[in-house]
């Protein structure tokens, strides 16, 4: 398959990262899909490292994996402590660092 | 049709509608599960590219370890864990993001088919090429390979941000 074939589905899984980030209200599914995100991204870095025939490309995906796997531990903590002062699920409520 | 292509578009369709699974489903659960449908897919698509380490580190990590960290957030807030029954307060935002979407989508769809291109001098040949070391000595052998040597720093820094990681999820963690 061409490179661009990849390129271009690793762009509409971006997208619908982009947009799920954009119409959902529930902090939980706004993180997975940031985590959607960056799997595109790994995607296309995956597909270029083979075209390129250089394993530089699968290096950054294991980066980043850490990276998402950091981030997953630390958001998801945030998560629950906010939970744990508010009841309420809605991020349009959350625009206070204190609350 | 070969059975790469064909193979291929499956897992494309499969991808993007699971994908749109993620952020359609009401109940946080299902989202959850259609995101490691996802991930499963994705390592399905590195197989096809011939990267086997980072496929098997996908399902292991995030289909395995990170999944399971968000299903568990996601049933201990169970009843919280789907979207509100509030009213929207900025309705008009789901058509304003879906419209968005469609051009970032075709922006990216369009430059991919018009700019990019691989110089020919910038694959990698010979002995440093990717496949000539995974046939010399296998998969994961190549991948440890380019990983310690040209990569060490980063993967040094990986371990602190990993420590950091720990100690801030044990601080926000702890009984306020």
């Amino acid at each position: 398959m061409p490179l661009s074939a990849y390129l271009i589905v690793s762009a509409i899984l971006f997208t619908v990262g982009v947009v799920g980030v954009l119409i959902r209200r529930n902090p939980l599914i706004i993180f997975m899909s940031i985590e959607l995100m960056l799997n595109a991204v790994n995607l296309s870095f995956v597909a270029i490292s083979s075209k390129l025939d250089s394993a530089d490309g699968q290096m950054f995906v294991f980066i980043v994996l850490t990276v998402a796997a950091a981030e997953v531990v630390v958001g998801l903590a945030i998560i629950v402590s906010i939970f744990r002062t508010r009841r309420d699920i809605d991020v349009d409520d959350m625009n206070l660092l204190r609350g | 049709m070969t059975v790469v292509q064909i193979s291929f578009f499956v897992l494309a369709v499969a991808s993007v509608a699971s994908a749109l699974g993620v952020i359609t489903f009401k109940n946080a659960v299902h989202c959850a599960l259609s995101l490691i449908l996802t991930l499963l897919f994705l390592a399905l698509f590195y197989l096809q590219l011939g990267a086997m380490f980072i496929a098997v580190v996908q399902i292991l990590i995030y289909a395995g370890a990170i999944m399971v960290l968000f299903l568990f957030v996601v049933t201990m807030l169970a009843s919280e864990a789907s979207d509100t029954r509030l009213a929207d307060r900025i309705p008009w935002q789901r058509w304003v993001a879906g419209i968005l979407g469609l051009v970032l989508v075709g922006a990216l769809s369009y430059l991919l088919f018009t700019g990019t291109s691989i110089d020919n001098r910038a694959v990698a040949t010979g002995a440093n090429s990717l496949s000539h070391v995974v046939n010399a000595q296998g998969n994961t052998e190549a991948f440890g390979q380019a990983l310690f040597h040209g990569f060490v720093y980063p993967f040094e820094v990986t371990s602190l941000l990993i420590i950091v990681a720990l100690l801030g999820a044990m601080v926000l963690g702890r009984k306020a």
